[in-house]
């Protein structure tokens, strides 16, 4: 019965109108009736995305976002989202042939768009990162205050191993992962023995204590920060404007597929994990330890486990992200980036990896095409996220309900 | 020699100003079981409530240590007010939510007043002159030079914690705010007004804060919108090394915090950029160590 | 509820149809041209940074008061906030964004040796207003970069001579730990040594470092005659006020970063005075077109002064513009024009760029504060002998 409370922000209540209730009104329960609404939400979202990269123009954007918000509202009240979430359950590959065609939509529509592959690049990235917080704190509930240290891990090592140019930039990526994997080992037993309040303060203080090191250390160059190379992979330089077909890409375009297919990947690696017995056995640890524990269940190691996989995820798009903007520097990875990324972890739904995309979009999209509210924006975020767990603490899209027994 | 007790006073300082902001965390667990980490923050507002009474007693023409007075007193007056509006307003209606989102919240509250400071005091993202109401100067003793200002903050502060220290454990009304974080509900039998009590404690907890940021002006000579964070982490990294709830704890890991820092310093004087990074590295070691904190009370748990 | 929101969606369409509307109708007979300042608008270095926007706009401004203009131009102005992350952000996404065709950035070194290689990658031209290391021009040859300030190089030599010839001879050097700090670092204590000077020790220390008083208590063990200070002004501002609590007394000579009001404003008058500088710069009043922009300045209502290095700020962006006019709004040709200039004239003197596009600049001018201002020194009351520098035997 406790797993009804399985969005551990949510507290006791009861998962409220996503489930069941309204589904019946337009009869979407049906195979066609899901895959259309799957269909539906991915055009919704792209071009949702498009207008939003696009338009310029201030009074055109905020008219464009109420419209998207009004549009979102409506397609939950409908039940087309609970559909698309049950069509990405139930037909995971047509589900994720649709998802590819809206990305190559989108891809195509903003090709010449600098700065909007730029802003598709660090969603994808931030959100990857997001799902690796969430394996942590969404399935297993562990607090991770440090994770802007795990990007900076990763981008660091890239950094570092610039200088060792033999290395193929698919290894240099790899090993982001697995220093900053290899980092965290350093808090599990921390992390391990500690509980609540004091847990927090372990990953909270390395988050601060790596931004210290950081800042201090010449070699890693200090606050003037790096510079890092651009990926090449397979003699194809990133740097270079890469043409389809007569149709010619921002470079950025380069960054954008890589990510989007690292993301993909990682995507499906969560879901694998929350679906299989890997994914029940966390949220035992989460939900309660000592029953767990008293169950047979080696709590220690599957909390390391998701703590040293959310982690690689990190440190792999650190590095990523290093090397597509080119520059590193301690200024990135401050405690207030570590909130951040809780907070959308938060926003879009405590174990709701779709919720993590849609939140990582607002969270990095909008103060940076609302130039109106660019200055607030820190200020606004903080407002919006009190007042969320006042009113919705399970975020915008609340972790389903887990189903035993046959969907 | 001489520089390391130059080093030792420094330390003895910062002590006192991050003992200061450990005691409000220690109080608000103690009371309601919840880390308020906009405490730092509230320690930024009291700061900034100082800075303004001194331009108020400039253009009134006060003299400097009435002027010193109300410095005081306005910052620990603003934080008392902030810190009991965060507690009835944000922290009692969440108080049964699951810890991570008082957690979160919190920490949001604490980015909102910086924000808020940052953007709508004038001139908020420079750091801001805090005018010399100490006497200045100082006494040279066998080489070390021993500030007249910085002694009497060191004095101050302590005076000041033992004042708190006796108002929670010798008179009614620490009584009560203990009582409240033994048994909430039992004191609520008891007679005691719980909304009332919670208030007072998290306006108590808040003027520490108020009375180390006016320290930290008075020292340093300056306040700016972001020194609450760094402040804030310390003062829970003291409380908890301390162990929550106790207070004797979190005075003790305050110093100890700038006891570390210090040693850092003067024992590798290059590395002395490093101080935070190794003294934070010690106190992981020091929780992984004593999960429950220094003085606390040793929790065990076998399944 | 479904009609509920079918009115929602009929209002915002309709709106929206009304805003298109609304601004279709606007036909205006020049060409919009933008250009894009760089500068750290808030954060402790902001008075430089607002001081370099509002001389920027004037010039924009006083632009396009000229019926005669091809173009009309609009400022957009960027905040970097002196980090270099944020500066690496922000030029990215100006240079992403094509309708951008040139840019003014950066008061503070360390953002701007971090962004050099993005308006390379991006080909888009850009002459810096204020920041003065050296390497932002002459790391590498790239054709995008050009500047009108001058390189710390001759503030270090002119003033390690005029501490030589007062008759310093001991020194400490405190600087940043950015490429800007080691930078003046360097050549300040190559030219100290050259002089024959000593420097008893070196000091770095993050730029937004709080507390300096463990690096001050070393140097008090020192016992240094001068102080030299190789940062900007906040970290100025805080290793002065707090060498005075400490009681150090040594003389306290700073460099172009904390040239400028900020500085003396931030510890106060009594603290600043007597404090020495050099700077590749004559005083604005002292320039052929001072009079001239402090006039139009005035008249233009800003609140901040322009601080010190408003007037190059006013000149890079005039540079830009007389450039857009000739060659059009095109980023490959501004850069190609841009380089091209030889003894332009301009109010802070003749503008020539050399191969590496830096502007070889007058004279290095010597300055100390008096009575809260800054003085020349062949003009102040220390030159004559009436007041004395700290620590001279």
């Amino acid at each position: 019965m406790s797993f009804l409370s399985a969005n551990g922000a949510g507290g006791p209540e009861l998962f409220s109108s996503q489930v069941g209730s309204r589904m019946s009104f337009l009869s979407m329960k049906g195979k066609g009736g899901q895959i259309l609404s799957s269909v539906l939400v991915a055009a919704c979202v792209a071009c949702s995305l498009v207008a939003v990269l696009d338009i310029e123009d201030q009074r055109a954007l905020g008219i464009c976002i109420a419209v998207i918000a009004g549009v979102a509202f409506a397609l939950s009240k409908l039940g087309i989202v609970q559909a698309a979430e049950q069509a990405g359950v139930h037909h995971p590959w047509a589900v994720r042939c649709i998802i590819v065609a809206a990305f190559a939509g989108v891809l195509l529509v903003l090709r010449e768009n600098n700065f909007a592959l730029l802003m598709s690049a660090t969603i994808l990235i931030y959100a990857t990162v997001c799902l690796g917080l969430t394996i942590q704190t969404g399935f297993t509930g562990l607090f991770n205050f440090a994770g802007a240290a795990f990007l900076g891990t990763g981008g660091y090592t890239a950094a570092m191993l610039a200088n060792v140019t033999w290395l193929p930039d698919i290894i240099v990526i790899l090993s982001g992962g697995l220093i900053a994997a290899a980092l965290g080992t350093i808090l599990i037993l921390p992390v391990l023995r500690t509980r609540g309040h004091y847990a927090a303060l372990a990953t909270l203080a390395f988050g601060i204590l790596f931004y210290g090191f950081l800042e201090a250390n010449e070699l890693l160059g200090g606050p003037q920060g790096l510079k890092v190379p651009g990926i090449t992979i397979l003699g194809w330089d990133f740097a270079n404007e890469p043409t389809l077909g007569g149709i010619s890409f921002s470079f950025y375009a380069n960054y954008v597929v890589l990510i989007g297919a690292i993301f993909a990947v990682f995507m499906i690696f969560t879901r694998f994990v929350e679906r299989s017995w890997i994914g029940i056995w966390l949220d035992a640890v989460r939900l309660d330890e000592t029953a767990a524990s008293v169950f047979g269940l080696r709590v220690s190691l599957w909390k390391s486990f998701a703590f040293t996989t959310g982690n690689f995820l990190a440190g792999v798009m650190g590095a990523v992200y290093a090397k597509m903007t080119a520059f590193i520097a301690p200024a990135n990875f401050t405690f207030g980036d570590s909130l951040t990324l809780v907070s959308i972890v938060l926003l879009g739904g405590i174990g709701n990896r779709w919720g993590v995309l849609i939140a990582t979009m607002i969270v990095v999209l909008l103060p940076e095409k609302l130039q109106f509210i660019q200055e607030y924006r820190l200020l606004l975020f903080s407002c919006v996220i009190i007042g969320l767990l006042f009113v919705r603490p399970g975020g915008l899209l609340a972790r389903r309900v887990r189903v035993f027994g046959g969907q | 020699m001489s520089s390391i007790a130059q080093y030792l006073l420094n330390g003895l300082m910062q002590g006192t100003i991050y003992g200061l902001v450990a005691i409000g965390f220690t109080i608000f667990f103690g009371v309601m079981n919840v880390i308020k980490f906009s405490h730092g923050d509230v320690l930024t507002f009291g700061a900034f409530g100082g800075l303004v009474a001194t331009w108020l007693s400039i253009a009134l023409g006060l003299p400097i240590w009435l002027e010193l007075g109300l410095v005081i007193l306005v910052a620990v007056a603003a934080s008392a007010a902030i810190g009991a509006l965060i507690a009835r307003s944000l922290v009692l209606p969440l108080k049964d939510a699951p810890p991570l989102n008082m957690l979160l919240m919190t920490m949001m509250v604490g980015t909102a007043i910086r924000e808020c400071i940052r953007l709508f005091f004038p001139n908020g993202t420079n750091p801001q002159k805090f005018p010399e109401l100490l006497p200045s100067g100082g006494a040279e003793m066998s080489g070390v030079y021993l500030r007249y200002d910085g002694l009497i903050l060191i004095v101050s502060g302590i005076a000041f914690i033992f004042a708190i220290q006796w108002i929670i454990n010798r008179t009614r009304l620490g009584l009560a705010i203990r009582a409240v974080a033994e048994d909430g509900e039992t004191a609520r039998t008891m007679g005691i007004n719980f909304t009332l009590t919670v208030a007072i404690a998290f306006a108590i907890g808040s003027m520490t804060a108020g009375f180390g940021g006016a320290l930290f002006g008075l020292y340093y000579s300056e306040i700016n919108y972001g020194m609450g964070l760094i402040l804030a982490v310390i003062g829970f990294s003291a409380a908890i090394i301390g162990g929550l709830g106790n207070i004797w704890g979190a005075i003790i890991g305050g110093y100890l915090f700038a006891g570390l820092q210090t040693a850092v310093v003067a024992t590798l004087p290059s590395l002395s950029d490093y101080k935070n990074v190794v003294a934070f590295i010690i106190v992981i070691a020091l929780i992984t160590w004593r999960p429950t904190g220094l003085l606390a009370e040793r929790g065990s748990e076998r399944v | 509820m479904q009609g509920g929101i079918f009115r929602i969606w009929g209002l915002a369409v309709s709106g929206l149809a009304i805003m298109a509307l609304a601004n279709a109708g606007d036909a205006s007979a020049k060409e919009k041209v933008k250009i894009a300042f760089v500068g750290p608008l808030t954060g402790s270095n902001s008075q430089h940074g607002i001081g370099g926007r509002n001389s920027a706009e004037l010039a924009v401004k006083l632009k396009n008061a000229d019926p005669a203009t091809k173009y009309e131009y609009e400022l957009v102005a960027l905040d970097d906030e002196c980090k270099p992350n944020v500066g690496v952000q922000v030029v990215t996404k100006i240079a992403s964004d094509n309708s951008i065709v040139a840019v003014v950035p950066h008061y503070c070194s360390a953002v701007a040796i971090a962004t050099v290689d993005i308006f390379h990658r991006f080909k888009l031209p850009m002459v810096v207003w204020a920041a003065v290391l050296p390497d932002i021009t002459y790391a590498k040859k790239v054709p995008e970069i050009h500047r009108v300030s001058g390189i710390l190089i001759g503030q270090n030599r002119v003033g390690a001579q005029f501490m030589k010839e007062r008759g310093y001879k001991t020194f400490v050097s405190f600087a940043d730990s950015t490429d800007f700090g080691k930078s003046m670092n360097k050549y300040f204590t190559e030219f100290t040594k050259e002089n024959s000077n000593e420097i008893l020790g070196t000091f770095a220390v993050p730029p937004d470092q709080q507390d300096v008083s463990a690096e001050l208590t070393k140097i008090k063990e020192l016992k240094p005659q001068v102080i030299y200070f190789g940062g900007l002004t906040p970290l100025g501002a805080r290793v002065r006020t707090q060498m005075e609590k400490l009681g150090i007394t040594a003389q306290f000579e700073g460099n172009s970063g904390i040239m400028g009001d900020a500085f003396i404003s931030a510890v106060g008058p009594e603290l600043a005075e007597g404090t020495l500088n050099f700077w590749d710069c004559p005083p604005i009043s002292k320039m052929p077109g001072g009079q001239f922009f402090s006039e139009n300045y005035a008249k233009a209502g800003y609140t901040q002064p322009p601080e010190a290095f408003g007037p190059f700020a006013f000149v890079a962006t005039n540079l830009i513009m007389e450039e857009i006019e000739k060659v059009g709004p095109d980023r490959a040709k501004l850069t190609q024009a841009l380089g091209d200039i030889k003894n332009r004239p301009s109010i802070v003197g003749p503008i020539t760029f050399d191969e590496y596009g830096q502007n070889i600049t007058p004279l290095t001018t010597k300055y100390v504060v008096q009575d809260g201002k800054w003085a020349v020194w062949e003009d102040s009351e220390y030159a004559t002998g009436k007041r004395k520098l700290k620590n001279l035997p």
